[in-house]
């Protein structure tokens, strides 16, 4: 944990040392009403994976077609929402971000938490389905805090891609904009919420 | 994996002749998906761009591979999980706008090092129980040195590496397409599907072309075929 925490104060302090003259002021306020529907967008891929997984239990892992929606990667999904979005509605805003970020994420969510979730046979399967309901439910709200913190990483990336496909300036291509325009606080505050995160990941696996 | 090395050969490859006058041409027996806007034919072209994305990635996936088994043979990991915390993306995306774009060079090292950092933990499980035996303890108490060590037992620790690597070059390759669509890779004198997908994606929904649909057509092909046979993740 130590060295952990040493490299992360190194990438602290490069990032506050990043040759160049800050054009930080160029970038404008934090967008804060994307992040805030960037975070409703996550609690209801959560919401949604959590239900599907709780419904369909752990055989959902083993499902070819899910490993092949799986595949497809956020590039892709991208490419689709622009493909699709009709042209006389203006340019794809959040909702083509929102239906690409969910049908990007939710296969890997659905496998992750299906895959992690205890085996039913032969128990708690033979207590009947009500037995099998409660102990995904307990499964599940165990998973949930090192699911949620485990995964974050990856709707961050999948959201800098899409937000950068489809025009979006929202928090995750800020960590990116910071970093470009050379916004030393701005990336110290990012690495400081990365560390934070890694912190967090740490003490649940403990 | 031969298959996969055996597209580092199109690295050599040169570009493609510019034909403007070409320029634009329908689909014909010549030409089965046309020509581009510089004339190129594009058929040729998605093959083209094609196999320089696969072997950039056997490329950047070999040396994550080496870097990987480095690693695991190696004690302590405490100061890399960190590193590892972030998807390669989440490191090569920003940093790829620091330096306001990659060349090919500065994108396969650093897709490279990320790579092998993520290929170390599941090298390590597989090599661990080895490692922690008699027989690699053997030459360091007789006196063997790295080299020696290297030279005995590395065809072996490529063989362990070596069922890692499918699923590590389909990571590559769509690191690749990622940052190049994006339009942070390297600059346009270098064909790849990156740059293709970067070049007609945008136009699939107005304007679109056999060669747009082609590029997209070998990207779902290739995130299809990475799960129709189920592989080792990293």
């Amino acid at each position: 944990m130590s060295k952990g925490l040493g490299v992360w104060a190194l990438a602290l302090l490069l990032g506050v040392l990043i040759p160049g003259t800050s054009r930080g002021h160029a970038l404008g306020p934090f967008p804060w009403l994307v992040t805030a529907l960037t975070l409703g967008l996550c609690l209801a891929l959560a919401a949604t994976t959590l239900f599907l997984v709780e419904r369909l239990g752990p055989v959902l892992a083993a499902r070819p077609p899910l490993a092949l929606w799986e595949a497809i990667p956020d590039l892709l999904w991208g490419a689709l929402a622009l493909v699709c979005w009709p042209a006389a509605w203006g340019p794809p805003g959040f909702p083509a971000l929102a239906l690409a970020f969910l049908l990007a994420a939710l296969p890997g969510e659905l496998r992750w938490l299906a895959q992690t979730l205890p085996r039913e046979s032969p128990f708690p399967a033979a207590w009947g389905p009500r037995a099998i309901r409660i102990s995904r439910r307990l499964a599940l709200r165990s998973l949930l805090p090192r699911w949620l913190l485990a995964r974050l990483p990856l709707w961050i990336t999948a959201t800098l891609i899409l937000e950068r496909m489809l025009g979006v300036r929202g928090p995750s291509s800020d960590w990116m904009m910071r970093l470009a325009f050379r916004d030393h606080w701005g990336v110290a505050c990012w690495i400081l919420g990365f560390a934070l995160l890694w912190v967090l990941l740490q003490r649940e696996g403990a | 994996m031969r298959l996969r090395l055996a597209f580092l050969l199109a690295l050599l490859m040169p570009e493609l002749p510019l034909a403007p006058f070409r320029a634009g041409w329908p689909c014909s027996w010549l030409h089965p998906l046309g020509t581009d806007a510089l004339g190129r034919g594009a058929l040729l072209r998605l093959l083209h761009a094609s196999a320089r994305s696969f072997g950039f990635a056997s490329a950047s996936t070999l040396g994550a591979l080496a870097l990987g088994l480095v690693l695991a043979t190696r004690r302590g990991t405490g100061y890399r999980t960190p590193l590892r915390a972030l998807p390669p993306l989440l490191y090569l995306i920003p940093l790829a706008a620091l330096g306001d774009g990659l060349g090919w060079w500065g994108l396969g090292l650093l897709q490279a090092g990320l790579l092998g950092l993520h290929l170390e933990p599941p090298l390590r499980a597989r090599l661990g129980p080895f490692l922690e035996g008699p027989a690699w303890r053997y030459g360091e108490v007789l006196g063997a040195g790295r080299l020696h060590r290297a030279r005995t037992w590395g065809p072996w620790l490529w063989d362990q590496g070596a069922g890692l690597f499918p699923s590590a070059w389909i990571g590559a390759i769509w690191c690749e397409a990622t940052v190049r669509t994006l339009g942070l890779g390297p600059g346009p004198h270098h064909d790849s599907l990156g740059l293709l997908l970067q070049e007609e994606l945008p136009r699939l929904a107005t304007d679109p072309t056999p060669l747009g649909w082609g590029a997209l057509f070998v990207a779902l092909g290739l995130a299809a075929a990475s799960k129709i046979r189920p592989q080792e993740q990293p």
